[in-house]
């Protein structure tokens, strides 16, 4: 008898099992799995949606390779990665240290620095082509001068990489002031004793113990800066002056939805999925091959 | 007494030092501080006292100045006029809840259905569902809007809610791990009591998990009331534009006019920093310490 309704009673949980499970499943299949699917089969078609997908081999991939503005696009994001992800985590870090202090009142601070990230990206784009406008805007009342910061080339990236470390600052203090408080303060106490100065405790002490935590703000904060389109659609729409703020998000987007080629902004879309992969697995090698240091 | 202290010598420096240091080390944290919330503060600041100027105030004075007299002329101009921006709220509202509600309700589902219970296929899903997470949204934008305007779907409220309200892997794993940690002792409690999966999940899991699902649902509402690339792609014309579609396709057609736009950023942004306010206690230990890395 009691193998009756052992049996029932797993039969049961295999059933809710499914059950829980169905409407993700469909979700996620039809949502995600397919367009996954769809994506590398895409990348062989040529299709403007007018006419039917026509089969055309690798001539997507070759194009794409040797079209000059994609690979510019890719030298604009790798420019705009290479300024804004070292100078986030540097900032945040130095934030994060004196978050961590806690301070009376640091918690008033810390949802204060947090609410960039809370907000809309593209209407923070917005509120910055304000503050960079010529003739009405905030920056120029304040240095007064007329800088046309959005219609010079050579500014229009170092604007977009400001908006994007503002906004992204607390957020990254955040976690660092947590991987800092994390650490436990015997070993802080014990190099203070051997003499080590404020710099060889950083060094030495905090900056290796905060490995995970740095291992993820700079994975998190590569792959989301280089899909960066908002801020950028904000500040420099079609690419900007001389195409200077043209990133690789955006020009997956005019690709598809200006020029309708579809099977291109695909080959785009997957070159940047690659370059994502690669950087991540380098990531990871680096910060394993580096010892690590468990923190109870 | 520090001035006495002072005099008497070397014992007494030696005791002092370390009191001054952390003294100087709080004025200069205080002033850290202070200076880069400022700085974080005064674009949501000065934009916001520039929706409240008038159109005259505003191109006679500079930016810098407070808004005299104080008018809710831009704000009064946008939800009346014909720019479709009341809509835009209410579109943006309805869509953001059902989605969240969605995705939570059946996120929470799934995440219950990975960690307790067994059946066959688990772990090869649950897998499965993790390596879509790899995937970035770019990457799905443009077969998932082939595949939604050859059904039919293009420019529709399904559009905008569809592909995210079944669930999120993102949400699945973070739950997943959560219920893991939950004690075995109370569930088992319950099974011996008769109590089905359903009943678990409403009266012990559900409620033993309250900060890490509001910080979720909390999460998706920010996320999907600041869309902006896939609506700007599924929808066009005004019936579907949300608000950040909105604020972009009014800044380019009133570009100067800088009281309007500003009250268009001000109303996209501020619902959101209350509701963030209102649940900062949570969300703030959550992000760090629940494992929302």
């Amino acid at each position: 008898m009691p193998g009756v309704v052992r049996s029932t009673r797993r039969r049961r949980e295999i059933l809710s099992g499914y059950a829980f499970l169905l409407p993700s499943l469909i979700g996620i299949s039809v949502f995600l799995a397919v367009p996954i699917v769809t994506v590398v089969w895409l990348s062989f078609q040529k299709w403007d949606l007018i006419g039917p997908a026509e089969f055309i081999g690798l001539d997507n991939f070759r194009a794409v390779l040797t079209d000059g503005r994609f690979l510019h696009s890719l030298i604009v994001t790798t420019l705009f990665v290479a300024a804004a992800l070292p100078l986030q985590t540097v900032l945040g870090l130095g934030l994060g240290m004196f978050l961590e202090r806690r301070v009376p009142g640091s918690a008033v601070f810390r949802v204060v620095l947090l609410l960039p990230w809370v907000a809309a990206p593209l209407a923070l784009g917005i509120v910055w082509k304000w503050i960079f406008a010529p003739t009405d805007g905030l920056l120029n009342a304040i240095v007064g001068q007329r800088i046309e910061w959005l219609a010079t080339p050579s500014l229009v990236l170092p604007a977009i990489v400001v908006v994007s470390v503002w906004t992204n600052i607390g957020y990254v203090s955040l976690f660092f002031a947590a991987g800092l408080r994390a650490i436990p303060s015997d070993v802080v106490d014990a190099s203070r004793i051997d003499g080590a100065g404020r710099w060889h405790r950083f060094r030495y002490i905090s900056l290796p113990l905060l490995r995970p935590t740095m291992f993820f703000v700079l994975v998190t904060g590569l792959i989301s800066s280089f899909q960066v389109f908002d801020t950028a659609y904000a500040l420099a729409p079609n690419g900007g002056p001389e195409r200077a703020g043209d990133v690789v998000t955006g020009r997956i987007y005019y690709e598809a939805f200006q020029s309708f080629q579809f099977g291109r902004a695909a080959v785009m879309a997957l070159v940047l999925f690659v370059i994502l992969v690669v950087f991540t697995l380098l990531q990871q090698r680096y910060f394993r091959s580096r010892t690590t240091y468990e923190v109870a | 007494m520090v001035a006495t202290l002072e005099k008497t010598g070397v014992g007494a420096d030696q005791e002092i030092r370390p009191r001054r240091r952390t003294l100087v080390l709080d004025v200069i944290t205080y002033t850290v501080l202070v200076v880069s919330s400022l700085l974080v503060l005064g674009p949501f600041l000065l934009s916001t006292m520039t929706s409240l100027k008038s159109s005259k105030q505003f191109a006679a004075e500079p930016a810098t100045s407070f808004p005299s007299p104080l008018t809710a002329d831009s704000y009064v101009g946008l939800i009346q006029g014909n720019y479709g921006f009341g809509r835009s709220i209410l579109v943006t509202a309805v869509v953001s809840l059902v989605i969240v509600v969605g995705q939570t309700v059946f996120s929470v589902f799934a995440a219950y259905a990975f960690a307790r219970l067994e059946f066959p296929g688990r772990d090869f899903l649950f897998w499965a569902y993790l390596s879509t997470l790899m995937v970035p949204g770019v990457v799905t934008m443009i077969p998932l809007y082939l595949l939604l305007s050859e059904s039919g779907l293009r420019n529709t409220f399904w559009a905008l809610v569809l592909p995210f309200v079944f669930g999120s892997p993102y949400a699945i794993f973070l739950l997943r791990q959560h219920f893991l940690s939950l004690p075995t002792d109370l569930i088992s409690a319950a099974r011996l009591d008769g109590a089905g999966h359903l009943r678990i999940l409403w009266h012990v899991v559900v409620p033993l998990s309250k900060p890490v699902v509001s910080t979720l649902a909390v999460i998706t509402a920010v996320t999907h009331w600041n869309s902006f690339l896939w609506p700007l792609i599924i929808t066009s014309g005004d019936r579907w534009q949300v608000i950040t579609v909105a604020t972009a396709n009014l800044q380019t057609q009133f570009n100067g006019n800088w009281t309007l736009v500003m009250a268009a950023t001000t109303i996209a942004i501020v619902p959101l920093l209350a509701l963030f306010v209102a649940f900062h206690k949570t969300i703030v230990s959550s992000l760090t310490i629940k494992g929302f890395n």
